[in-house]
Formats: C-alpha cells, structure tokens, sequence
C-alpha cells in the first residue's frame, strides 16, 4: 500500500491528537458512537502513544450536553484522561445552559463564556488546537453545506475563518449542496448576520492580510439552484445572482484543494491532525464520509456518495461509512423509475466498488439498533464493530495507517 | 437505455458524468461500447480519469466543445 507509514506518534514523543468539531444535532446514538471511537478498545488501557481526543461543540451540539439522555456517555467521555471537551461559551450563555453545564461536567473547558475580558474566544482556541503551532500549513478551510439563515452554519464558517485570519491564517470556502446559497447576491436579511456580506468583507480582510483567501462553489450545486447558468450563445456557464468573493468551480477542482494537510471543518466533522513529518512523506490525506441521512429525503446521501467518487477517481483514497439513518442506503431493493428523477443510491454505490480508491463500509450497531441486515447485494461491504471505529475513522483499518485522516459527516 | 444510441452528456457536469457512466458501463454487454457527446472539460477532467481506471477510451471532436466518446471495459 502506497499510503503504509508507521504512524501515529509524532517524533517528539506526543500521541497523535484527533477531533470531532459537532455545531448540529448531536443525538444520543451520535454521541453513543462518538464515546466508542474515542474511548480505548475494551481490555486496552491508554498509554503514551494512545491518541489524545479533542471534541469541539458549538452550535445545536451543546444542547445534548443537557440532555440526561446523553448524560451516561458524556460523563464516561470526560472521565477519559486523553479526552478534552470544549464547548463554545458565546453559544452556551445564548441556550442559557451555563449554570447547568458547569455543575454537571466539572472537567468541561468553556472558552469565551465572557468571565473576564482578556479570555480567548472558542474559535480562536479551536483553530490554535487545529494549526498545532505549525506555520506551514498556512490555511484553514470549511466546507459549507448548509445555506444562511436557516442554519446557523454559515455564521460558525464565518466565525472560524474570522478567527483564523486573525492569526495569519489564509481562509478557504468550500461551498457545496445548499452551501452554495451563500454566494446569492443582495442578501438582505432583517435581523441576522449578512452571510453574504460576511464573506465578502473576510475577502477583503484576507487579501489585506495574508494575500488572497480561496472561496469556490461546487458548479453542480450552483447550477442546479440557478447560481450557474448557460449562455446559448458561447454555450459555456456564467455565474448568475453570484457575489464576486465566490468562484463557482468543478467540483474536482475544489476537491484538489483537499489533498494538501491543512485543516478543513465541515458542519459536523473531525480527523486527525498532520505533523510536519506527514506532510513531507505522504501523498494526500485520507477522507471519511460518514453518511448519517436516510437516502431520499434529502441531498445528503448523494451529496456525500458524489464527493467520496470524485476524491477517490481524483486519486485520494476515501472511504464511506454508513451509519445512523444511513444504513437505510443499504437495506432492501430500491426501485427507481425514470420519472423519478433520483439517482437509485444503491446502483451507485454498486457500479463505484470497483474504484481502487474507494472503500465502502456499514457501522454495524446502526443495522443492529433498528433490526435491519444489508442487502446481499452489499454483503462485501466491510461491517465497522465500535472496537474498531476509531481506528478506522482515525487512522487505520485492516491494519493499514494513514498519514492524516479527515472525517466529514453528511 | 440503448447502449447503441449516441446519448447527448454534455449537460451533465463532471461528477455527474461520472457517476453515470460508472452505472451505465456496469449494465453493458461486455465488448460493446458506450458511445456519447461530452464537452471538452468533461473529456478532461472526467472521461480521461476512466483511461487510468482499466477501460479503454476513445474521444474525437464531433463539432465546437462537443466530443464524442467511446468507452468500454
């Protein structure tokens, strides 16, 4: 295996360090997955070379810190001496969830909470944590898939790219799916933060700074909400309603911005973080997709089927892991009829197992959890136990290691 | 769909094409060739990835930014 590097401990003796960054809903059976990745195999005590675990929380993801539901994994997470969890403190004082948390999770980090004026905010300790103190990386990405003003994402895009600049940090934007709702031109919004305006001005700051920020949108997702259209008389595509801070762009072409090791956040994402060594000796990263939404209700599913094909025909190896309500994309006989106007899920993932670079897998508590068995025309497909979860989203599978792996959930 | 009749691609883009043809090429008859109209950039940025993937591949300009393909495995 090309990828084969006998990593993870870093040279100077630190354990690898991996994230989650959660600012959606973190429902039970998240959480419960999450503790199992993060927390040691069963019979295996952490030592010095374990992986150190981060968990950012923002967003809708507080909420389930007050869930009792929630309360038994939690409690087990923060019990761990190689686990941190910080939630964003600017957000907990908007819930109204401080006195709560700070009573009930003695060992929560709550950067931000605005205690006294000289305290960091959350982003800026979020993408200190992400940058390790090396310089080279240089950028910061986000891969936005949720429009703005009916989700908050767009602001926590804003907030974190912000933040980074602020240190030096060149931004890049990744608009995709509904993401691309945030290059609408005229935005006007009465009570909320402009998101177009946002971005627009973090292009200017940028290129103030530290030279020219990189802001693209996926052309298919463009184009198929009229951001993106064909001129009949050259018979190539425009932008059309487009701010000029966002380029639309290929898909490949934006996912060519994946292969260098800086780090990239998505809505609910995590990964492992890259060490000087890594970047010199590897090719590319490695990218999770963990595909969390029922097949059909939503663009989730193709959205992230689509994105795992073009990293892994563009030569990254990728690999996609069905869990929570995506197992359904493996479970009975879909039928599609042309009227439809749907890909058929399943002849997809079907026709793409032959793509050397791409790995299909199932969470296998997620078929259990609601009595489901794959079909038999998937029975190949690599069936992930909560022993080897973190392995597999942070680093290794089969015994093989990655240099750096990122994760992205859909 | 006929694997014969020379389908018009050059609506699609590149990861559409892509995960099209993934589909149509796993349904066709071994030794027959897919044959299709695709632009220039599709012929770059997705058509040619399928050369390195184990399929042969074919292109020739068919008019202004139209090509066409033929693909098989």
């Amino acid at each position: 295996m090309e990828h084969k590097k006998d990593i993870p401990v870093k040279e100077n003796g630190m354990p690898p360090r991996s994230f989650f960054f959660l600012s959606g809903e973190a429902t039970p059976e998240r959480v419960h997955w999450i503790r199992d990745a993060v927390l040691p195999p069963a019979g295996r005590a952490a030592n010095i070379s374990s992986p150190r675990y981060s968990i950012y929380l923002t967003g809708e993801a507080l909420i389930s810190l007050a869930d009792s539901r929630n309360a038994e994994y939690w409690n087990s997470i923060m019990q761990e001496a190689g686990v941190d969890v910080i939630a964003d403190g600017e957000e907990i004082r908007l819930h109204g969830l401080a006195g709560h948390l700070h009573q009930q999770y003695p060992r929560l980090f709550i950067p931000g909470e605005g205690k006294t004026g000289e305290e960091l905010s959350f982003w800026h300790t979020l993408v200190v944590y992400l940058m390790g103190g090396d310089p080279v990386i240089g950028k910061a990405g986000f891969l936005l898939c949720q429009g703005p003003y009916m989700s908050r994402t767009p602001v926590y895009m804003l907030r974190f790219l912000k933040s980074a600049v602020e240190q030096g940090i060149r931004p890049e934007i990744y608009a995709y799916l509904d993401g691309v709702h945030a290059a609408h031109l005229d935005q006007k919004p009465s009570e909320f933060e402009n998101i177009g305006e946002g971005i627009s001005s973090l292009s200017i700051i940028a290129g103030e700074t530290e030279g020219e920020g990189w802001f693209g949108a996926c052309s298919r997702c463009a184009t198929a909400r009229g951001y993106f259209i064909k001129d009949p008389d050259t018979g190539t595509c425009r932008p059309s309603s487009c701010i000029p801070a966002i380029r639309v762009r290929a898909l490949k072409e934006i996912l060519e911005r994946f292969n260098a090791f800086h780090p990239i956040l998505a809505h609910c994402c995590g990964g492992t973080l890259p060490s000087e060594k890594r970047m010199h000796d590897s090719p590319y990263p490695v990218l999770n997709i963990l595909i969390s939404c029922s097949p059909y209700m939503s663009e989730w599913t193709f959205g992230g089927l689509s994105m795992a094909v073009a990293t892994a025909m563009g030569g990254m190896e990728t690999r996609v892991l069905f869990i929570e309500q995506g197992v359904y994309a493996l479970c009975g006989d879909h039928t599609v009829f042309p009227e439809d106007r749907v890909f058929n899920v399943q002849e997809m993932i079907m026709a793409t197992m032959d793509i050397p670079m791409l790995r299909y897998a199932v969470y296998t508590p997620s078929l259990e959890e609601r009595g489901l068995h794959a079909s038999s025309n998937f029975s190949a497909i690599l069936g992930i136990t909560p022993e080897r979860l973190g392995n597999f989203l942070f680093g290794q599978a089969e015994g093989i290691t990655f240099p750096q792996s990122r994760m992205m959930i859909f | 769909m006929d694997m014969l009749e020379i389908v018009d691609f050059t609506d699609l883009t590149c990861t559409n094409l892509m995960i099209k043809l993934k589909i149509l090429l796993s349904k066709q008859v071994k030794g027959e060739s897919l044959k299709f109209y695709a632009t220039r950039e599709q012929v770059d940025n997705t058509c040619s990835q399928f050369a390195s993937q184990n399929y042969c591949v074919h292109w020739a300009q068919a008019g202004e930014n139209q090509y066409l393909v033929q693909m098989k495995r």
